[in-house]
């Protein structure tokens, strides 16, 4: 009789490849077939090619056996936390526990529940492994020429490696949904921490890598012999080290030795260790996870208090209808978890890019002009980012509702607007404060860079509303609409501002027109740079303002 | 606004997407103050007639006027005059019910302390008053039925458009809609189309029923006048009749 967990993983494999429905094994098997092709003759061949191109192979040979183990380790580190949270971070964002009641109502085992789920998601997870881990190893199996045994024990040790990660991310991720349940209220907590688990972890992680060198000494030994990803990364480099086909001596081995401390048989112990431990924990357990009651959710009812100062301040100056129509697209918007942690987000990121720019000590963005500049870009991302995609509508009836009234589409969007202005102002403050602090900036440097940031931070809103607005994707994070309007709302800021700096740049190279003395020579005490950020500015808002309005008239028109 | 007493009329109306033909050649006149009862099986285009007679979706042929207004001209004049009640509740879930129904009321260029009046008593005589001030996230599916059925009766429309009003409600709050929809039409002169599976509302509730089968309406009358036709002894068997999807009891266990 077949186990439950296979019933589970066919149903994955199901949702997987809806898109190829009718002929799902067929399209299957072409891919992989592909992918193979792809990982043993294609990659290496085009890899191996493109650097032959730039450095022969044969120069480049010793460098690459040299740098073996030390890549190994930092791309399998950052892969093992990518695999960890990856998988995460999209369940949260799409949280369902409602098939878990039908699993569950159906007496099927709650290990079946993992194993299947985690057997659904390997066909995919095995392409991706199979068309990108050749690019990272054919250099070195390469240079080391490996022979096809060891060729498949590499890849046979990566695999262990994300089969053990996504396992104990599958883990995590039933532990976090199962504590959260499918409520509103812990939906909107999911997606919140979906959206900052990156943040949360990698930063941490950063501070790991360079506090290394201080544990290892505190603890007298390489403290990255501690993860998990250095046993696969060393097994990897001891596997191409034994297989190799270049005839490496006795002193070049026992050189490895030295830089990779333990040995192949200890490193795979520990690997296989860690992977039936995990397999272990997850299986023990299964049965706590799996608890499904309404009292362990989040099922608490939220009841709204008396409005705050500024909603009031905004009722008083606006009693119209529009005023009331202002206030509930901000209470909507600032009582989602998930739309403050994209706020947060943004201004991480606005704060962190300068602050590393004007450390990294490079020629560029060293001067006031040119971190403005900077900072324009980095806003008209920060002000797109909030309101792309989710966030705009959560489902196609409340579009109906909207379309039920006269002038409906319209009204609501240009209030949204209005709205998100007001949220994402004081977002520019805190850049600007850092940036005019680090780089001693004047006062009218300092004001230039506020208005010039808040004109960029607009124009990303008005670029993003409009863009969400001529295709909405409602609360569905997984549909290419979502995607496409993540895609062109960061894209089309970034291209609004960033074409002036190469029509200049161009103009310079194939006409020689000097565009630059040109602006020096008509406004001499005005950087060429900030000219740019003006001439950006006023290219993005006039194309926000088109798609704004662009937005209104698609979601105004009758559906066909 | 009514032309000759009459508040819809459709003429060859037509939906087709793709190969399917979801509305078929309708035509069809709704008396002003009259309680129109639109009935059919899933998928029958129900639906996709009100989209389409509120405004919401383009037919692919035909014409209609509603309230005297051409649907293809008069969009948003008809969106003034008429109220819609989506098959499914599209709520702000971070919103509350009295600031959904404020929201919808300043859609519709309404405020002050009117809007607030009526939305308190709309509210209480859906018996909601004790939860108004929670977010419509933790309302169950019939409480939010409630808070869309004021919201579309917030702005006093003409004529209201009601998909499904009383699926998911309780017998009680299904008897209270009922009522209202009654005395609204009976003091207030205001029309009703009303798309239901529910053929015991339907039957307490409409003065004139259409049956849609396919797209294409099949039966038209007053309920006394389709249960007499049909020889039967109430609207339930007549639809069945009409439509058909009675099935015999050997057939039912045939799948043992």
């Amino acid at each position: 009789m077949v186990r439950g967990w296979f019933h589970i993983a066919k149903a994955e494999f199901f949702v997987l490849t809806a898109g190829m429905r009718k002929h799902r094994y067929i399209y299957s098997g072409i891919l992989y077939a592909l992918a193979l092709l792809w990982a043993v003759y294609l990659a290496p061949m085009i890899v191996v090619g493109l650097i032959d191109l730039i450095i022969p192979m044969a120069q480049l040979q010793g460098l690459l056996v040299i740098m073996l183990p030390g890549t190994m380790r930092t791309v399998m580190f950052f892969a093992w936390v990518l695999l960890l949270l990856f998988p995460l971070s999209y369940a949260l964002n799409e949280l369902k526990i409602g098939h878990w009641e039908i699993f569950l109502s159906n007496d099927v085992k709650t290990k079946d529940i993992l194993v299947g789920t985690l057997m659904g998601k390997m066909p995919f997870y095995t392409l991706i492994v199979l068309m990108l881990a050749p690019l990272l190893m054919s250099p070195f199996l390469c240079a080391l020429q490996v022979s096809l045994v060891g060729q498949v024990f590499v890849y046979l040790a990566l695999t262990g490696m994300v089969l053990t990660v996504i396992w104990l991310s599958n883990w995590i991720t039933a532990l976090v949904q199962a504590r959260l349940g499918d409520s509103s209220r812990g939906n909107d907590l999911a997606k919140a921490i979906g959206m900052i688990v990156a943040v949360v972890v990698i930063v941490p992680m950063y501070g790991i890598i360079y506090m290394l060198p201080a544990i290892s000494e505190f603890l007298g030994m390489d403290a990255f012999l501690l993860f998990p990803s250095t046993w696969t990364a060393d097994l990897i480099s001891w596997l191409a080290i034994t297989f190799n086909g270049v005839g490496l001596t006795g002193s070049q081995v026992i050189g490895f030795q030295t830089i990779l401390h333990m040995d192949m048989v200890t490193n795979a112990l520990l690997m296989t260790a860690f992977g039936v431990v995990s397999l272990a924990v997850a299986l023990g357990t299964a049965d706590r996870i799996f608890t499904i009651s309404a009292g362990s959710r989040t099922e608490v009812i939220t009841t709204v208090k008396a409005e705050n100062a500024v909603i009031r301040g905004i009722r008083r100056l606006l009693p119209s209808a529009t005023g009331v129509l202002l206030v509930s697209n901000l209470k909507d918007y600032l009582r989602k978890a998930q739309n403050l942690s994209k706020l947060a987000y943004g201004v991480v990121l606005a704060v962190l890019l300068p602050v590393f720019l004007s450390f990294v000590g490079s020629d560029a963005w060293q001067t006031m002009d040119e971190m403005t500049f900077f900072v324009v870009m980095m806003m008209a991302v920060v002000g797109s980012m909030p309101f792309a995609g989710q966030g705009f509508l959560e489902s196609k009836d409340q579009l109906w509702i909207i379309q039920g009234a006269a002038d409906g589409p319209s009204r609501f969007v240009k209030t949204r607007l209005v709205s998100s202005l007001l949220v994402v102002s004081p977002l520019i403050v805190i850049p600007a404060v850092v940036i005019g602090y680090l780089m001693h900036a004047t006062l009218i440097e300092f004001l230039v860079v506020l208005g010039l940031g808040y004109l960029g931070l607009a124009g990303g809103t008005m670029v993003s509303i409009g863009v969400t607005a001529r295709n909405p994707n409602y609360e569905d994070t997984k549909s290419p609409a979502h995607q496409t309007n993540m895609m062109l709302s960061v894209m089309i800021p970034q291209f609004s501002i960033m074409i002036w700096l190469f029509v200049d740049l161009f103009a310079d190279m194939l006409f020689g027109i000097d565009v630059f003395g040109f602006y020096r020579s008509v406004f001499p005490s005005v950087s060429p740079f900030t000219i740019i950020g003006i001439q950006g500015v006023i290219g993005l808002l006039i194309i926000g303002g088109l798609l704004l309005l662009s937005g209104i008239r698609s979601l105004s028109k009758p559906e066909n | 606004m009514t032309r000759n007493g009459t508040v819809i009329r459709t003429q060859a109306l037509t939906k087709t997407f793709g190969d399917i033909c979801a509305v078929d050649d309708l035509s069809l006149e709704v008396k002003s103050g009259s309680r129109f009862g639109f009935l059919g099986p899933n998928g029958a285009g129900k639906t996709t007639t009100v989209r389409i007679l509120s405004g919401l979706l383009r037919q692919t042929s035909g014409t209609a006027q509603v309230c005297g207004l051409n649907i293809d001209d008069d969009r948003n004049r008809i969106k003034a005059i008429t109220g819609l009640l989506p098959e499914s509740p599209g709520l702000y879930s971070k919103l509350s019910a009295v600031e959904f129904l404020e929201f919808i009321g300043a859609l519709n260029n309404r405020n002050g302390d009117g809007l607030h009046r009526r939305i308190d008593n709309l509210l209480s005589i859906l018996g909601l008053e004790g939860r108004q001030d929670d977010l419509l996230e933790s309302y169950s599916s019939g409480m939010k039925q409630k808070v869309l059925v004021a919201s579309t009766l917030l702005h006093e429309p003409k004529l209201v458009f009601l998909d499904e009003p009383t699926s998911r409600l309780d017998p009680a709050a299904s008897a209270l809609v009922k009522d209202l929809i009654l005395v609204l039409a009976e003091e207030t002169d205001t029309s009703f189309f009303i798309c239901t599976h529910m053929t015991n509302f339907a039957e307490d509730v409409c003065d004139v029923i259409g049956i849609l089968d396919s797209g294409s309406l099949v039966t038209l009358g007053s309920p006394e006048d389709i249960v007499e036709t049909a020889r039967v002894d109430d609207l339930e068997d007549a639809y069945l009749q009409i439509v058909g999807g009675k099935i015999d009891r050997k057939t039912l266990l045939a799948w043992r």
